[in-house]
C-alpha cells in the first residue's frame, strides 16, 4: 500500500459495491504467519522485531491520540503498536521506509519548537494534538492512522486489539462467530408483533 | 472428501477446456462432466475450501487476498479517456475487480440474486436509440431465459419470496427468504410513508439446510468474504462437489492461461498456461469454453492475435473487450436511535424496485433498484476507514465516540442502476504494462454515460428520502462521481445475431471460431440494474444445454 493511497479522496472514490477494498494494496503474502508470531509477541513487554523501541514509542504516541483513550481504552491499550511492528515487517513491509522517513520528517521540528521536548511522545496532550493536525491528510499521517484503525479492530491475532477492547467498545461480542434472528432492536420489535409506530 | 481428479494428458486433446472457474464455469463444468465429456477447469486462483474461509478483515480487505493480491499481481491500469496513458492506481483494488479463485466472484459477492425483466432484453425497441451508444437488444428473451433462471435457483439454493413488479417465473423460489433485519424494517417504514413497496430480497445464501449444505449462520461477513459453512450459493459451494464427483472434471487451479491457439482450420486447439510453478504449459482441447469474466475473457481473446485473427481471437466484429459495464451506484448512510447491529446476518433483506424500468420522463435513460445493508462498514475496520459522515473529525476523541456509537446504528441504502454500452468504456491489452505472470495488463478505459449518472443520482435523491421517512437522526451522501473501479464486468463480449456487431450468436459460439464459445459478464447486451450473477448462470446453463446437444450431435 502506498502512502497516496491513504487519502480520504482515495477511500471514497469508489462509491457502490465498489469500494469494497479501496485502500486494499497492501500485499499479499505471510499473512498467516505474521499472525501466529503476532501471537507469540502479544504479551505486554515484549520485543518489537522490526521497530526500535523509539519509534514503536513514538507510534503508539500518534495512535494514541488518532484513538484516545477516554472511559474506555484506546489504541495504546489495544497493543496497537505491536501490531504495527508486526505488520510493518511482514505484509507492510514495503511501507517501512516511509514510515520511518515520515517519522523523522514529522518530529524533525519539535526540539525547536518546543524547548526541552525531543520526540513527539515528550508533549503533553494539547501539544500532541495541535502538533498533529496540520498533518492530517498527509500520506504518513494516513498511513499512521489506517494502522491505528486496523490494529485496534482487527483480529487479535495480529498482536493488536488486546483483549478485544476494540470490538468490545464497538459493540461486538467477540465470543459470537454465529448470530441468531432477531439482531437489532427494529427486526425484534416487528418480530415481536409489535406496530411500528413511527 | 474431495474424489480424485482424472489427470487428463496434456497432448490429448480432452472434449472440453474451460476457462474461469466463476459463476459460468462451475455451471459449465459441473454439466459437460455429468453429461459424460472429459472436462479442465483452468482457474488462475487457488482451490480454497469452505474451511479456508476466514472473518479477517485484514487479510481479506486489507490484504486483497481473494482477489489475488495487490496491483504488483494484477498489473491492471486505468484511464477515463482514451487519450490518456492509462496508469496503474496509486491504490484500491484493481479497476477491473473479481475473486480469484474456484467459485471465482460469486465466492465473495453478497449473494444478491436479481432475475432480470422482461424489458432488460428489449430496451432498444421498447425506448429506441441513444445517440452515441451501443445500446440494443438482446438476441435472446425473458421467456426464452426464464427456465434456465429457474434452474439456476433449484440447482443453487435460492431464498426469496415473489414481489409485485417481478417477472413471471415458472416456479416459486425453492427456500423462503431470509429473516427481515432492522435495515429491513426500516425500509419498510419508510416505503409505505412515500408510497413505494419494499420486498423480499432474493439472495443466494440458504435460508434453510438444502440438498446436503447448511443453512445461513447469521455471521454476517458476506459481502467480500468467502462464506465458512457454505451457506452462500456459489459454485464453489454448490456445483463443484457434484462436478468433482462426475471423475471427469480435473480442475488446475493456480494455472493462468495466456494464449489460445488455433490449428489450420481455425479451430482453437490448444490451451496455454502457466501452471502453479509459472511453468508454460499446453492443453489440447477439442472445444473450449471461455468464461473467465469480462476483463480476463476479453484479455485473452485480444492477447491470442495471430496472422489468422490479427486483432485478436473471435474479434471480427472488433467487439472484444468493447462496451464495458459496471453498473453506476449511488448511496446514501443514515444512523439511529436503537440499534440495528447490521453486522449481523446477511447483507440485505429488503429491496425497493418501483424505479427498475427507465422513464423517458425523467430526460434520462436509466433505472434501477435500491436496497439497505451494512455495505462495508459490516465490518469494524472498514466501518471506521469508510463509514464516517464526511465533517466527522477523523481523529481524536469525538472520532472514537461517533465509532463506537455508530456501529451498530448505521445502515446504507444503495442504488444499483443502469450503465449505457460505449465504444469508449473497454478492455484492451495495455502496451507497457503487465501482470505478475508476464501477459499484457488489462487495460481499463471508463467514464460513465452522463445518463448513467443522472439515474444514480435520482435514485440516491430517493435514498436519502427512505432514510428520512425512515426516521434516521443522521443521513448523508457520498456525491455520485464517476467511478474508477467495478466488481460488474459486463457486455465485453456481447452476444447477438448480426457478426458484424456482436462475438458470439445466441447460443455463445464464436461467430468466427466454431469450437469456442464464450459465456460470462461479458455476453450482456445491456447491464440490467446491478445484480448480474443470476443472469450470467442462467445463460450458462442454456449454453451449457445447447453444447452438450451440440457435441453430441458432432455439431462443434
Amino acid at each position: 500500500m502506498d502512502g497516496d493511497g491513504l487519502t480520504r479522496r482515495g477511500f471514497v472514490q469508489g462509491s457502490g459495491a465498489v469500494a469494497a477494498a479501496a485502500f486494499a494494496r497492501l500485499g499479499a503474502a505471510g499473512v498467516l504467519a505474521l499472525g501466529q508470531a503476532a501471537c507469540r509477541a502479544r504479551d505486554e513487554g515484549a520485543a518489537f522485531t522490526t521497530l526500535t523501541a523509539a519509534e514503536a514509542r513514538e507510534l503508539e504516541a500518534i495512535a494514541a491520540r488518532i484513538l484516545p483513550a477516554t472511559d474506555t481504552p484506546g489504541a495504546r491499550e489495544a497493543g496497537v503498536a505491536w501490531f504495527m511492528d508486526r505488520a510493518l515487517g511482514s505484509f507492510m513491509q514495503s511501507n517501512l521506509p516511509f514510515v520511518r522517513q515520515g517519522l523523522r520528517a514529522f518530529q524533525e521540528a519539535i526540539p525547536a519548537t518546543y524547548p526541552g521536548a525531543r520526540a513527539f511522545s515528550d508533549l503533553d496532550e494539547a501539544d500532541q494534538d495541535a502538533w498533529l493536525a496540520p498533518h492530517e491528510g498527509q500520506p504518513f499521517f494516513e498511513l499512521v492512522r489506517l494502522l491505528t484503525v486496523a490494529g485496534f479492530l482487527g483480529m487479535t491475532s495480529y498482536g493488536g486489539n488486546r483483549d478485544h477492547v476494540g470490538w468490545t467498545l464497538l459493540g461486538i461480542d467477540p465470543a459470537a462467530h454465529t448470530h441468531t434472528h432477531p439482531f437489532g432492536w427494529y427486526d425484534a420489535r416487528a418480530a415481536r408483533g409489535e406496530p411500528d409506530d413511527a | 472428501m474431495t474424489p480424485e481428479q482424472p489427470p487428463f494428458p496434456a497432448r490429448e486433446p480432452v472434449d472440453f477446456a474451460i476457462i474461469g472457474a466463476g459463476a459460468a464455469g462451475g455451471i459449465f463444468a459441473r454439466e459437460l462432466a455429468a453429461a459424460g465429456f472429459d472436462v479442465v477447469l483452468f482457474e488462475q486462483g487457488p482451490f480454497r475450501r469452505a474451511s479456508d474461509f476466514t472473518h479477517d478483515e485484514i487479510a481479506v480487505m486489507l490484504n486483497s487476498e481473494l482477489l489475488g493480491g495487490g496491483a504488483a499481481v494484477h498489473g491492471q491500469t486505468f484511464r477515463d479517456d482514451p487519450g490518456k496513458t492509462a496508469q496503474v492506481p496509486a491504490g484500491g483494488p484493481p479497476p477491473a475487480m473479481y475473486a480469484q479463485g474456484v467459485g471465482g466472484s460469486t465466492v465473495h459477492f453478497s449473494g444478491n440474486f436479481w432475475r432480470f425483466r422482461e424489458s432488460d432484453f428489449r430496451e432498444r425497441s421498447l425506448l429506441g436509440p441513444i445517440a452515441g451508444t451501443n445500446f440494443a437488444d438482446w438476441p435472446i428473451t425473458y421467456e426464452e431465459l426464464e427456465p434456465w433462471y429457474t434452474k439456476v435457483e433449484w440447482e443453487i439454493g435460492v431464498s426469496g419470496a415473489p414481489g409485485p413488479s417481478d417477472p413471471p417465473r415458472s416456479k416459486p423460489y425453492p427456500l423462503p427468504p431470509m429473516p427481515v433485519k432492522s435495515a429491513g424494517v426500516l425500509l419498510e417504514r419508510a416505503a409505505r410513508k412515500l408510497g413505494l413497496t419494499a420486498q423480499a430480497a432474493p439472495l443466494a445464501i440458504l435460508s434453510q439446510p438444502y440438498r446436503g449444505r447448511a443453512a445461513c449462520v447469521n455471521c454476517g461477513w458476506c459481502l467480500g468474504f468467502g462464506c465458512e459453512v457454505g451457506a452462500k450459493s456459489s459454485t464453489l459451494a454448490a456445483l463443484i462437489p457434484d462436478a468433482l464427483a462426475t471423475g471427469r472434471l480435473e480442475i488446475r487451479s493456480e494455472c493462468a492461461v495466456y494464449r489460445l491457439e488455433t490449428d489450420a482450420h481455425g479451430r482453437v486447439s490448444d490451451v496455454l498456461y502457466y501452471d502453479a510453478e509459472r511453468r508454460e504449459q499446453g492443453q489440447k482441447a477439442r472445444a473450449v469454453v471461455l468464461c473467465a469474466n469480462g476483463a480476463e475473457t476479453p484479455r485473452l481473446l485480444l492477447a491470442s492475435a495471430s496472422g489468422r485473427f490479427p486483432d485478436g481471437l473471435a474479434n471480427s466484429s472488433g467487439y472484444v473487450g468493447r462496451n464495458l459495464m459496471w453498473n453506476c451506484h449511488g448511496e446514501a448512510r443514515g444512523v439511529f436511535e436503537h440499534p440495528l447491529n447490521e453486522h449481523k446476518g446477511v447483507q440485505t433483506t429488503r429491496i425497493i424496485l418501483d424505479f427498475y424500468e427507465a422513464d423517458p420522463a425523467r430526460g434520462f435513460y436509466g433505472g434501477g433498484g435500491l436496497d439497505a445493508r451494512p455495505f462495508l462498514s459490516a465490518g469494524p475496520i472498514m466501518h471506521a476507514l469508510l463509514g464516517m459522515p464526511p465533517d466527522l473529525p477523523r481523529w481524536g476523541a469525538e472520532f472514537k465516540e461517533w465509532l463506537a456509537w455508530s456501529f451498530t446504528r448505521q445502515m446504507m441504502i444503495l442504488a444499483s442502476t443502469t450503465s449505457l454500452p460505449l465504444d469508449r468504456n473497454n478492455i484492451t491489452l495495455d502496451p507497457t504494462h503487465q501482470d505478475a505472470w508476464g501477459r499484457p495488463a488489462i487495460r481499463v478505459t471508463y467514464r460513465d454515460h452522463d445518463d448513467d449518472l443522472a439515474t444514480a443520482r435520482f435514485l440516491q435523491e430517493h435514498a436519502m428520502a427512505l432514510l428520512d421517512a425512515a426516521g434516521a437522526k443522521r443521513a448523508w451522501a457520498t456525491p455520485v462521481a464517476p467511478q474508477t473501479i467495478g466488481a460488474h464486468l459486463l457486455g465485453t463480449c456481447r452476444m447477438g445475431d448480426d457478426p458484424e456487431t456482436s462475438v458470439t450468436d445466441r447460443w455463445h459460439r464464436s461467430h468466427d471460431v466454431p469450437n469456442l464459445f464464450v459465456c460470462d459478464g461479458s455476453s450482456f447486451v445491456t447491464s440490467g440494474r446491478g445484480q448480474p450473477t443470476e443472469t450470467i448462470m442462467a445463460l450458462a446453463f442454456r449454453a451449457a444445454d445447447y453444447i452438450v446437444r451440440a457435441a453430441r450431435a458432432n455439431e462443434i
